[in-house]
C-alpha cells in the first residue's frame, strides 16, 4: 500500500524482488544501486548467509525528487528465493506496491520459477484478496545461459491470461536491469489512486 | 491502489519529543509495519532512520512468527540490550511500532512504563479519522498530473539506456 505523508510531503512505494533462489534478485539490486547516481539512492543493506543466499532482505531506498511539493520514494527490496525462508518471504511482501519477479532462464529451472511464482502469487492473494489487477512484471533473467528456458514458457505453464509485462535480462552485466525497475514503477504509478 | 496518508506529525512528534525528555533517550521513532519511519525525535542527525525502520519492521514481524510458533499471537515488546546503547520495541496498534533508543541500561523500567503510558495515545491518533486524511490527501495531490510527472522521473530515472540497456520489453 503506498505511503503518503501529508505533513512531511513524501509519497512512498515498496518494490519486492522476488523469484526462486540464485535467480539474480540480488544481483539485479546491486546493479541499480550502483548504476544510480549518489543523490538518488540510499546505502544498501544486504542481509545473507555465507554461501550468499539472501537470509531476510535486501533493501535500499531511492530518491526520485520532488513533484509539486511531495518528494517521491520507492523502496526496493528482494526477499529470500529458498524455499524453506516462507516466512520471512511472507513478510517482506508485505504491502508491497509492485513485484519483479525474477525468473532462473536455465532450462532445467522451470519447475523452481513455477513453484516459487505459485508461493508468490498465494502470498500476494491472503493480502489484496484478487491480484489480477496487481502491478507485477515477469523478468527472464541470465539471458547468455545455454540452454534456456523460451521467453513465455513460465506463463504458458502456469496457464496465464496474457497481458503480465515481460522482460529480458542479463542482471550480472546490467542488461534489463533498469528496463525492468522502469518497467514495474509506471504499472504502479498509473494505478495510483488517493 | 488505495493509499494510507498520514497526517499526525505534530502531534505524535510532540509525544516522541516527550518520551526522549522523559527517559532521557537517545531518540524515538514511530514506524509502520511497511518499514516507514513515520516520525522521530532526539538526536536523529546520525542515525540512518531510513534502514533502521526497514529493519526493525522485518525484525517485528519475524518475531511475530516465532510467536505464532509458540503459541502466542505476538510479542508485544522486544528489547536488545548492547554495550553502550540499547532499543526498546513496542507494537502500537497492529500497525505501528515505536522505536526507543538508550543509553543508561538501568532506565529499561522507565523506558518501558512511559512508552507504555503514550503508546494508547498515539494509537488513538494514529486511528483517528481515517476519512478526514483521505480527503485531505486529496485536496493536497492533484492526480493526472502527479502521475504525468512521476513517470517522467521514472524515464528519467530509471533510463533504459543505462547499463547497455536495449528495448527487451514486451507483452506476452
Amino acid at each position: 500500500m503506498p505511503h503518503l505523508d501529508l505533513d512531511e510531503r513524501l509519497v512512498t512505494f515498496k518494490i519486492v524482488y522476488s523469484g526462486p533462489g540464485f535467480s539474480g534478485k540480488t544481483t539485479n539490486l546491486r546493479f541499480v544501486h550502483k548504476t544510480l547516481a549518489e543523490r538518488y539512492r540510499g546505502e544498501m543493506l544486504e542481509l545473507d548467509t555465507e554461501e550468499e543466499r539472501t537470509l531476510f532482505f535486501d533493501f535500499f531506498p531511492v530518491f526520485l525528487g520532488n513533484i509539486d511539493g511531495f518528494s517521491l520514494r520507492f523502496h526496493l527490496y528482494t526477499i529470500p528465493g529458498q524455499v524453506y525462508y516462507e516466512a520471512s518471504r511472507k513478510i517482506i511482501l508485505q504491502g508491497a506496491d509492485g513485484v519483479v519477479f525474477v525468473a532462473d532462464s536455465t532450462e532445467h529451472r522451470l519447475e523452481e520459477n513455477v513453484e516459487s511464482f505459485i508461493m508468490m502469487q498465494q502470498n500476494l492473494a491472503e493480502e489484496h484478496g484478487d491480484i489480477s489487477d496487481f502491478p507485477l512484471v515477469l523478468q527472464y533473467n541470465k539471458r547468455d545461459v545455454e540452454p534456456r528456458l523460451e521467453i513465455g514458457c513460465v506463463e504458458r505453464h502456469l496457464k496465464m491470461e496474457p497481458g503480465i509485462p515481460v522482460t529480458e535480462s542479463i542482471a550480472t552485466t546490467g542488461y534489463g536491469v533498469m528496463n525492468t525497475l522502469n518497467l514495474v514503477s509506471k504499472e504502479i504509478i498509473r494505478r495510483f489512486r488517493v | 491502489m488505495t493509499v494510507r496518508s498520514f497526517t499526525h506529525a505534530a502531534e505524535v512528534g510532540g509525544l516522541l519529543e516527550g518520551l526522549v525528555l522523559e527517559t532521557h533517550s537517545v531518540t524515538a521513532l514511530l514506524i509502520s509495519r511497511e518499514g516507514i519511519c513515520l516520525s522521530k525525535a532526539g538526536l536523529t542527525e546520525s542515525l540512518n532512520s531510513t534502514a533502521l525502520a526497514a529493519l526493525v519492521a522485518g525484525m517485528f514481524a519475524a518475531t511475530r512468527e516465532v510467536a505464532n510458533i509458540v503459541g502466542e499471537e505476538h510479542f508485544s515488546i522486544l528489547l536488545q540490550q548492547g554495550e553502550k546503547r540499547n532499543i526498546h520495541i513496542s507494537l502500537i496498534g497492529d500497525r505501528f511500532m515505536l522505536v526507543v533508543v538508550f543509553e543508561d541500561n538501568s532506565r529499561i523500567g522507565l523506558v518501558r512504563m512511559s512508552t507504555r503510558r503514550i503508546s494508547s495515545e498515539l494509537q488513538a491518533i494514529l486511528l483517528r479519522k481515517p476519512d478526514e486524511s483521505a480527503e485531505a490527501a486529496r485536496e493536497a495531490l492533484s492526480m493526472p498530473a502527479f502521475r504525468e510527472y512521476a513517470m517522467n522521473l521514472v524515464d528519467q530515472i530509471f533510463s533504459v539506456g543505462a547499463g547497455g540497456d536495449s528495448d527487451a520489453a514486451s507483452g506476452s
